[in-house]
């Protein structure tokens, strides 16, 4: 039997990590931002994005930029909480 | 891009996603450290000047402040637009700026209360704000750099309202100028 805590299955993905990491070093980032950063494509990011705010890890608010649609994420409190024991998890099954 | 990641893998990740939000928010942050100390210190240069080959009229120069608070507002509105990202630190600077050029207003406003040694005061709140920078942005050069502004405002209370001018032409030069071309040369990461 481990004693290991399971790693939460929806921080151990790619690129729901890969996101989860950019925003909590910044206060707030768009869309294309995160799409560029974690080199993904628009369809999947848009997917994994919306698992993550179905979680309650992240808000996204969608608004304008003159004419153009702008999506803008940020991490809320409990992504925050669950980044975290990520962490610490991933630190316990490294040591 | 739904991949099984291993322990490593995920810290490496986790790591690397980290260190590009950082360079994304860094910017250099020399623009109004540059055109602040450049407009200040002609003007404090000027005024010294023109007083001393005895024009009625020395405080003129300082009309320039009028464009330079434009053009700062204008860039200050348009990177905030622009910046794709908004981060804890861009948003302390904003808030330390704001609070010393609105302190800079009212010590302005008060000039004659203070039987016109203001220059001091002022270098003392550039100082409170280019230490609070280097210390946030963690570069000793500009940190250092606005002790210097602390020591000319020190010298400039020892002397006569008409020097001042000079050592806070030489205070803004030594205190914006320099941490401003070492920012724009150097490009630090932030955060």
């Amino acid at each position: 039997m481990s004693e290991f805590k399971p790693l939460d299955p929806l921080l151990h993905s790619q690129l729901r990590l890969a996101v989860m990491s950019l925003l909590i070093s910044v206060e707030e980032a768009e869309f294309t931002f995160l799409k560029e950063k974690t080199e993904s494509t628009a369809g999947n990011l848009s997917v994994q994005l919306d698992k993550l705010e179905k979680a309650g890890y992240i808000g996204i608010e969608k608004s304008f930029r003159g004419k153009r649609p702008l999506t803008t994420c940020r991490i809320l409190p409990e992504g925050l909480k669950a980044f975290e024991d990520y962490v610490e998890t991933l630190r316990k099954y490294i040591e | 891009m739904e991949k099984e990641l291993s322990s490593k893998e995920s810290l490496e990740l986790i790591t690397q996603m980290i260190s590009k939000a950082k360079k994304e928010a860094a910017g250099d942050g020399s623009f109004h450290l540059l055109l602040w100390g450049w407009v200040v210190a002609v003007c404090n240069f000027g005024h010294y000047a023109l007083e001393k080959i005895g024009y009625e009229h020395p405080y003129i120069v300082w009309l320039l402040i009028i464009p330079a608070t434009g053009i700062s507002i204008w860039n200050s509105i348009r990177t905030r637009n622009r910046a794709r990202v908004k981060t804890h630190l861009d948003e302390m600077l904003a808030g330390i700026w704001i609070s010393v050029f609105v302190g800079m207003l009212i010590i302005l406003g008060f000039m004659s209360s203070l039987s016109f040694h203001q220059n001091p005061v002022i270098l003392i709140l550039a100082g409170v704000g280019v230490i609070s920078t280097g210390v946030l942005i963690r570069v000793k050069l500009v940190r250092n750099c606005g002790m210097l502004l602390m020591m000319g405002a020190v010298i400039a209370f020892l002397l006569p309202v008409i020097d001042q001018y000079l050592v806070a032409g030489i205070a803004m030069i030594l205190g914006y100028l320099v941490p401003g071309y070492y920012l724009k040369t150097t490009y630090r990461e932030r955060v």
